[in-house]
């Protein structure tokens, strides 16, 4: 039986569906990654399995047991963690509240433990444990966010675009660091538009396009498919036609900007 | 120096009492990013029920208050659960504290409803007898109040610092979302820190009643004090709070008895924008920097309700035609009265509309402007014999110069801070109507304005007031579309929906904004000056800060950004109560109660209501179903 399962999970903010039909699988021990453009449904896929988004249609089994109608707080227990995009550190509280609130839902007799655990990975937060998160760098509150996640001893770790506004150094860091989780024993489930780096650390991988699942399979096999390559690596022929194209773009926006030098481009206003 | 000690301990108890209610702002505040207006209201409901225990059923004290302040926070609990919590949802932070405000009315006309318009007087808890301290003599009731507030502060510092509910609620303050992946309940937080500030309200209220006067309407003034003294003590801090609510308690006892009671609220007012001005975050700092709120900025709303063209314009001609036969139709003078009246009160909230529906600015003391104007031209007409045309034209001109010395704080400032700011303006002219007894004739009205007239032709009557009212909203409303639908209009609604990429774009906002304010003050000055020659009379009370709340509510209630709307609101809660007179007294609370149901279920105010109404009727194109359409939209007007 798969750890984490869905079967035909649509999502919507209102009247757009922004996830159509989305089958997907995680066993225990991977590291599965989501790639996409921005938009494309990555994120609001990772809110759907932690339940910020309630799912409209569909299930989401955990370890066998739908749990597409719990509460946040429920599945958390449960053992699935959310580390969001942007990081949603709490600025104005220190490391060690942002800690505590990681264990928030968990029982207190862990808390110690886990801070050992954590501290453990990341050595710089036992030193600063009451210093203010929000005077952290953009990979140190990276850091902090994921080390948050743990705190409340996850099946699953949900990362989304972790990399995001780090520094590139700092993100190799973190991509060493998923590796080691998941030798720790915790599935990771990678929302990132780095593909390349994704992909080289991840198991297997799916593709979204417009809130659908367009392609998936092993990583090997995704970096070695034309498709991948040509939209989300930046090689192949699709490079030149994407020229060509945003050529033409640039075109029609300086019609709409510039109406008067570009009388061609005042149709399209 | 034995005077000064006495009035300072006074001083302390009114100061401890602000420093609560402040307390619960500050709370709600950290916790939600909103300001809960409605404290005041849910402490003077505590002090009526405990009278009502105490004294009129005569339970013991120690039975009585208790039970007072847990009925009054199960009725916060409730109110929380279905207006403010739902609310903090959908609406943007500046509509939550107006829907707060409409809480605070409709508890102030439950109060009404229950207890009456007459004071009361509460018995201190452990007697009469002062406690004796060499010269000093000391109202037991004060070691009450100090103590209760002492308590209030210290609970609530332990349980925000100390707990893990404490650190729960801190997380929702600093990041709703991030807190609900934590597995917090936020919405639950949401409702224990309004519960929360209620309590401290509740405790507020009753150990207070017994050194004051209570009356239905006195909720507003613990309201207002509690919101000066977080501002000026900052906001989002603790601490803050209860420095800021002391020295306020101190400032205005001290002014009382040393320069007069008419002042002590102009003192504090002029002192709370000051610190707008010069330290708008208030004396103490708070740790963390300025809450990024997202729900700061307005929410988009979708489209507004706009009949189309092919309803509108025989919509329009009938409702012309309908007003203009209206008086030969309607004999009975009261209601036409009430037609006059909400007519003037329509051309200041096609201003307000300007102001807050189309270039987002919230303003709570409109009824400030209309003071201004109706207290300059009716003076002018009583002891300069001027003609009323020219009155209204200075009291327009003096209304204008204020405006731009408030327009020195406001435009610096945004959502909560503006709306405190505007608050206190109109607080302000309040208790200047109130002191400046050779002009206005203090508290007991301006008497002897003559009616309007133009020409030596005099419009004494109701149907004649009727007609000029009508002419002026017709030339209005006429204008100002035409002002609205040009790049003026689109300059102020992209402002109001970004005010940071409007100016990206080029557009200057100061001079939109301070446009936008222009209108709405000389469109409020007129509406006094109608008013006041309308009655042949002005009290403070008429053009007060209750009539500037209740023009907020007139304007949601109707619909904001129709310019229309405001005719609704207005003549739905100005005719209403003089159609049904034995339903008066519900009044209060049903403006309080259509204020928040609008808030919360009529986002587009009973005008887009209409507006939808009459489309979907219109839909299948067949003509005679446009024309009651049509029909129906006018027979409203």
């Amino acid at each position: 039986m798969p750890l984490l399962e869905l079967r035909a999970v649509s999502v919507g903010y209102g009247r757009n569906r922004v996830l159509q039909n989305v089958n997907l699988t995680l066993e225990r021990g991977e590291i599965v990654t989501l790639l996409g453009a921005n938009g494309a449904g990555k994120s609001t896929l990772a809110k759907s399995i932690s339940g910020l988004m309630p799912a409209e249609a569909g299930a989401i089994l955990l370890e066998g047991e739908p749990i597409e109608t719990l509460p946040p707080a429920e599945r958390l227990r449960r053992g699935i963690a959310h580390v969001p995009e942007g990081r949603q550190i709490f600025a104005g509280m220190t490391v060690a509240e942002n800690l505590a609130l990681g264990a928030y839902a968990s029982p207190d007799a862990d808390k110690s433990e886990r801070l050992e655990f954590v501290w453990a990975l990341f050595p710089i937060l036992r030193d600063r444990m009451q210093d203010l998160a929000g005077n952290f760098s953009g990979g140190q509150q990276q850091m902090l966010a994921i080390a948050r996640g743990l705190m409340s001893r996850p099946k699953i770790l949900l990362l989304d675009e972790p990399s995001l506004g780090v520094a590139p150094l700092l993100v190799a860091e973190i991509f060493r660091l998923i590796v080691s989780l998941r030798a720790q024993g915790i599935t990771i489930l990678l929302a990132e538009q780095n593909a390349r780096q994704a992909l080289s650390i991840a198991d297997r991988g799916y593709v979204f396009e417009n809130g659908r699942i367009t392609l998936s399979g092993a990583s090997k096999d995704l970096l070695n498919s034309p498709d991948v390559a040509e939209r989300y690596l930046g090689m192949g022929s699709a490079t030149e036609v994407s020229g060509a194209a945003s050529a033409a773009l640039a075109g029609r926006l300086r019609g709409v900007l510039f109406p008067d030098a570009a009388p061609a481009g005042g149709a399209s206003t | 120096m034995l005077e000064f000690l006495q009035i300072c301990i006074g001083g302390l108890v009114v100061g401890s009492t602000y420093a609560v209610i402040a307390l619960g702002f500050s709370l709600v505040y950290r916790v939600t990013g909103a300001i809960n207006l409605s404290q005041g209201g849910f402490a003077i409901i505590a002090a009526m029920i405990g009278y009502t225990l105490g004294v009129a059923w005569g339970w013991p004290l120690w039975v009585a208050i208790p039970s007072a302040v847990a009925v009054t926070v199960g009725i916060g609990m409730a109110l929380g659960a279905f207006t403010f919590v739902p609310a903090l949802d959908r609406l943007s932070n500046a509509n939550v504290l107006m829907l707060t405000a409409g809480i605070l009315t409709m508890i102030e006309g439950f109060t009404l409803v229950v207890w009456g318009s007459q004071p009361y007087a509460m018995p201190p808890f452990s007697g009469e007898a002062p406690l004796v301290f060499g010269p000093l003599r000391v109202p037991t009731q004060a070691f009450w109040v100090i103590g209760a507030t002492g308590v209030c502060i210290a609970a609530l510092w332990l349980l925000i610092a100390k707990t893990k509910l404490g650190t729960g609620l801190r997380a929702c303050a600093e990041n709703p979302g991030a807190a609900s992946l934590m597995g917090i309940d936020v919405p639950r937080m949401t409702l224990l820190s309004f519960g929360l500030a209620t309590l401290i309200a509740a405790i507020a209220g009753v150990t207070v009643a017994p050194t004051t006067s209570l009356q239905f309407d006195t909720g507003r003034l613990f309201t207002i004090s509690g919101f000066v003294a977080a501002a000026i003590g900052g906001i989002a801090s603790f601490p803050g709070a209860v420095i800021g609510g002391l020295f306020l308690g101190l400032v205005t006892q001290l002014a009382t008895a040393y320069i007069s009671s008419l002042f002590s609220t102009a003192i504090s007012l002029l002192i709370l924008l000051a610190v707008l001005i010069w330290r708008p975050s208030g004396f103490v700092q708070a740790r963390v920097g300025k809450r990024q709120d997202t729900r700061d900025e307005a929410k988009a709303t979708g489209h507004v309700a706009r009949l189309p063209s092919n309803l509108a314009w025989p919509a329009a001609a009938l409702a012309v035609a309908a007003a203009l036969l209206i008086p030969f139709v309607v004999t009975d003078n009261g209601i036409l009265s009430g037609l006059v009246i909400a007519g003037i009160l329509f051309m200041t909230l096609m201003g307000l509309d300007v102001l807050m529906g189309y270039a987002g600015q919230v303003s709570l003391g409109q009824a400030g402007f209309m003071a201004i104007g109706g207290y300059t031209s009716g003076y002018l007409s009583i002891n300069t014999e001027t003609a009323p045309w020219l009155a209204i034209l200075a009291g327009i001109f003096v209304s204008l110069a204020c405006g731009l010395v408030l327009s020195v704080v406001t435009l610096r400032l945004r959502g909560l801070y503006l709306a405190l700011a505007t608050l206190a303006f109109g607080l302000l002219v309040d208790s200047c109507a109130v002191g400046f007894l050779d002009i206005t004739g203090g508290p007991s009205g301006l008497v002897g304005i003559p009616a309007f007239s133009v020409a030596g032709i005099e419009f004494a009557t109701p149907r004649a007031m009727y007609y000029v009212v009508l002419a002026l909203d017709l030339v209005i409303f006429i204008g100002l579309t035409g002002a609205l639908r040009s790049s003026f209009g689109r300059a102020l609604k992209a402002i109001r929906s970004d005010q940071m990429a409007a100016a990206a774009l080029g557009i200057n906002t100061v001079r939109y904004k301070l446009a936008a304010f222009m209108i709405s003050v000389t469109l409020a000055s007129l509406a006094g000056s109608m008013y006041a020659f309308f009655f042949n009379f002005l009290s403070p009370e008429m053009v007060g800060t209750g009539r500037s709340l209740e023009l907020v509510a007139m304007l949601i209630i109707g619909g904001e950004s129709t310019l229309l709307g405001g005719l609704f609101g207005a003549s739905l809660l100005t005719l209403l109560p003089t159609m049904f007179q034995p339903l008066a007294i519900y009044k209060t609370f049903a403006s309080g109660a259509l204020l928040v149901a609008s808030f919360l279920y009529l986002p587009q105010g009973l005008y887009g209501a209409v507006v939808q109404i009459a489309i979907r009727l219109s839909r299948p194109k067949t003509n005679t179903e446009a024309k009651t359409a049509a029909k129906t939209s006018a027979r409203v007007l």
